[in-house]
């Protein structure tokens, strides 16, 4: 069901191209081709996420690269608000409800028989406690290892050795499991791709700084949790190239979503369809910038490879304490001159949830407003529109209220 | 140094069964595991979500209350999503003198061992920066070698709940491994050796019970134990990071000290945070063998993802045998404790018919 989803939407997407060659039209046709790849037999399957992980190093294979949490919860009924219909399966087995929802589907998928076969599954420590363990769950189904790709919320020269050391292990398991050696030049290849398109990625920012906003901030942060699969490849770059012609045409023809308020979102947005984002277009309050969607990470030295894909991983935006990333949300209040900023929290996300006291705390102190939006990314059963409109509109009063204060 | 104006040993709290605590003797402190002091939690609501881990959410309300006032310092690790979190708001909503957070790698290999070493390292240097002090390869061998000696008065205990009937009720080793790691080492000394020494069994455990044994994340509240006893059955041992697991492997006390800390450290038993499921299974099986036991309580706190995601596991893999389990989920508290109480006596007779 899964494969034929992706194959149907993959050829939908090809079609839409053909008529008008769109950058996140490309990056879905992409990932939905890519997911279908996942299933075939002639290929070998490396379960990963790209905001998790180097996949740079990944690109110096040939290997096919699946995100079991992005393909999972884009399926058509997570997508439509009946993602509990897979996640039943998963709960009959004992899995909690407490548990993510993301991850429930995912286990509801497998139970199913909805997953292609990886040949090796690896994810991070820090995206989260229960992504690793429903890594191995996945892997254990297959009788396949699960590697645990292990980075330390702390930067220092032991710490990069230790996740460098992991990437060189993981690259010696990648040389048996394609039976080729790992190729230098390929993967400095790749490390130089990512770069450029690192670099493109900030000049998008860069335009979404433009008042207002030609682009949406969510849209941007579902590019880069799904789009961080195609770092090290030129069509990340193809991407971001499409995106920043249309927004530069956008801001030169004047057709933009009109903007009396700009926010800044953070950190998730929902899979399911939710009317959040409808109610804020109807009030003409542009998400500028999403927290996930901002380049965290260094630009890679290719001479020193595996320290500078260990470095990726240190400087994710989830490592380390809090304090750095209130830091970050903060530089991105200043940078896109916003007036709040929402927190979609999904209930399971503890690591991320835990963090939203001391950043709500220091965003009020700049004189932002925040507001908590509880929902759930794709779990149906805690979403509630109406909710979801009573927690919005006294944010939207206070927004509108502060046009007169700046006023008078 | 490091003795209060009434010549007490200063002491340094921890929270994780991964901090070594000859690290803080070696700096001539008192070792303390703290644990969540409250008997409601109001203040942490408005720091931390409903649904974040209990355990936290008291530690949190424990420290904005003041209860941990009287530690210089706390070592808190990656144990967890939550624990981190918990560090990020301690240093700016609490505040204690010393705190220092431990990573904790995951991977039980030498590449893990190398950088908890580098870890351990860093956390005495930082000791010795904070609290002017030296903390010598001599000091830390002598502190491997006195904890090395507790670890194995207590492993002693434990190896003694092999006999049926069990030596010791489940309570009384609970309460005096929440001693052990609570209490000043010295004062506790005594009282396990007298415990340890005893060379017949108690008067209670004359009878033979249905042996159940415990798992799953931390227990510190001894409401389950005494609920399992009072149904007629006894807990024969605990294997979670306040007990057995705890415990088990003493430090090969090598050329390098700090070397040899975090190869035990790292290379005990794995707790529930660490990946491997295959692997406490069949540690799990080996201590079913081992202790004669006839029924398992999987114990979990409230939204810790490790035990939600393992119990299913377990489960799973017990159910081939048609082994008794039974899973519990408890608030810290033990708020619902009449509803568990249902559950657990309910389980016990399961038990019961099996046994006899």
């Amino acid at each position: 069901m899964m494969r034929s989803h992706y194959q149907k939407a993959a050829a939908f997407m090809e079609q839409k191209l053909e008529q008008r060659p769109r950058g996140f039209d490309l990056f879905l046709k992409e990932l939905f081709a890519m997911n279908v790849r996942a299933f075939q037999e002639d290929v070998k399957t490396v379960y990963v996420s790209g905001y998790a992980f180097p996949v740079e190093l990944l690109r110096a294979f040939d290997v096919v690269l699946f995100d079991f949490e992005i393909a999972c919860n884009n399926l058509p009924a997570a997508t439509s608000g009946n993602g509990s219909s897979i996640m039943v399966t998963s709960e009959n087995q004992g899995y909690s409800r407490d548990i993510c929802s993301f991850h429930r589907l995912a286990i509801g998928c497998q139970l199913q028989g909805m997953l292609p076969k990886g040949d090796l599954y690896i994810t991070s420590s820090y995206y989260c406690n229960g992504k690793a363990k429903t890594n191995e769950i996945l892997a254990n189904s297959e009788r396949k290892e699960s590697v645990l790709f292990d980075v330390p919320n702390e930067i220092s020269d032991s710490s990069v050795q230790y996740v460098a050391s992991q990437l060189k292990e993981i690259a010696s398991r990648l040389e048996t499991i394609t039976g080729k050696k790992l190729d230098m030049d390929r993967l400095r290849e790749a490390m130089q791709l990512s770069n450029k398109a690192r670099s493109s990625l900030k000049d998008m920012h860069e335009l979404m700084k433009t008042r207002p906003c030609p682009w949406d901030g969510a849209t941007a942060c579902l590019l880069e949790l799904g789009g961080a699969m195609f770092w090290g490849t030129p069509v990340r770059e193809e991407i971001n190239q499409l995106l920043i012609r249309e927004m530069k045409d956008r801001i030169k023809s004047g057709k933009l979503f009109p903007e009396n308020h700009r926010v800044l979102w953070f950190p998730w947005v929902p899979v399911q369809t939710t009317n959040t984002f409808k109610i804020l277009k109807e009030n003409r309050v542009n998400i500028v910038m999403s927290e996930v969607a901002r380049v965290w990470w260094s630009e890679l030295d290719e001479n020193r490879p595996f320290e500078a894909l260990a470095l990726k991983a240190l400087q994710n935006l989830h490592v380390g304490a809090a304090e750095e990333r209130v830091r970050s949300l903060m530089a991105l209040t200043e940078e896109y001159n916003v007036d709040g900023a929402i927190h979609f929290s999904t209930p399971a996300c503890y690591h991320e949830t835990a963090s939203f006291r001391l950043i709500s705390d220091t965003l009020k102190g700049k004189g932002l407003s925040v507001l908590d939006l509880d929902g759930d990314m794709t779990d149906e059963r805690n979403y509630s529109p109406e909710r979801t409109l009573t927690k919005l509109m006294p944010f939207l009063d206070i927004l509108a209220s502060r046009d007169v204060g700046d006023n008078g | 140094m490091a003795n209060d104006k009434r010549g007490n040993k200063k002491s340094i709290g921890w929270f994780c069964s991964y901090v070594p605590e000859e690290m803080i003797i070696a700096a001539g402190f008192e070792p303390v595991r703290l644990k969540g002091e409250m008997e409601k939690v109001k203040a942490a609501d408005s720091y931390l979500f409903s649904n974040i881990c209990p355990y936290v959410k008291n530690i949190l309300e424990s420290g904005l209350s003041n209860k941990f006032g009287n530690v210089e310092g706390i070592i808190f690790s990656n144990s967890c999503d939550g624990m981190r979190r918990l560090y990020d708001l301690w240093t700016q909503y609490v505040q204690t003198p010393f705190t220092y957070m431990l990573e904790i790698p995951k991977n039980r290999d030498e590449h893990g061992i190398k950088y908890l070493a580098a870890q351990f390292f860093d956390l005495k240097t930082r000791l010795e920066e904070a609290f002017d002090i030296e903390i010598s390869n001599d000091h830390l061998s002598k502190a491997i070698s006195f904890m090395n000696d507790r670890r194995t008065m207590v492993m002693d205990l434990f190896e003694s709940q092999k006999e049926i009937p069990s030596r010791h009720q489940g309570s009384e080793l609970l309460a005096l491994c929440m001693e052990e790691a609570t209490c000043p080492k010295e004062e506790t000394t005594e009282r396990i050796k007298n415990i340890s020494g005893q060379s017949s069994a108690s008067k209670h455990s004359q009878q033979k019970l249905p042996r159940i044994a415990v798992m799953g994340n931390l227990v510190d509240n001894p409401i389950l134990f005494s609920m399992v006893e009072s149904a007629g059955a006894s807990v024969v041992f605990f294997d979670t990071c306040n007990g057995l697991i705890h415990y088990t492997n003493p430090v090969e006390n090598g050329s390098d000290p700090i070397e040899s800390l975090a190869r035990r450290y790292l290379l005990k038993p794995p707790c529930v945070r660490m990946p491997g499921f295959g692997k406490r299974i069949e540690r799990l099986e080996q201590l079913i063998e081992d202790y004669s036991i006839e029924g398992i309580i999987y114990n979990n706190l409230k939204f810790c993802d490790y035990s939600l995601f393992e119990a299913p596991q377990v489960e799973g893999f017990l159910r081939k045998s048609s082994f008794p389990f039974l899973v519990l989920e408890n608030d810290y508290l033990w708020g619902d404790v009449e509803r568990i109480r249902t559950r657990v006596e309910a389980f016990l007779e399961v038990v019961k018919d099996e046994f006899e």
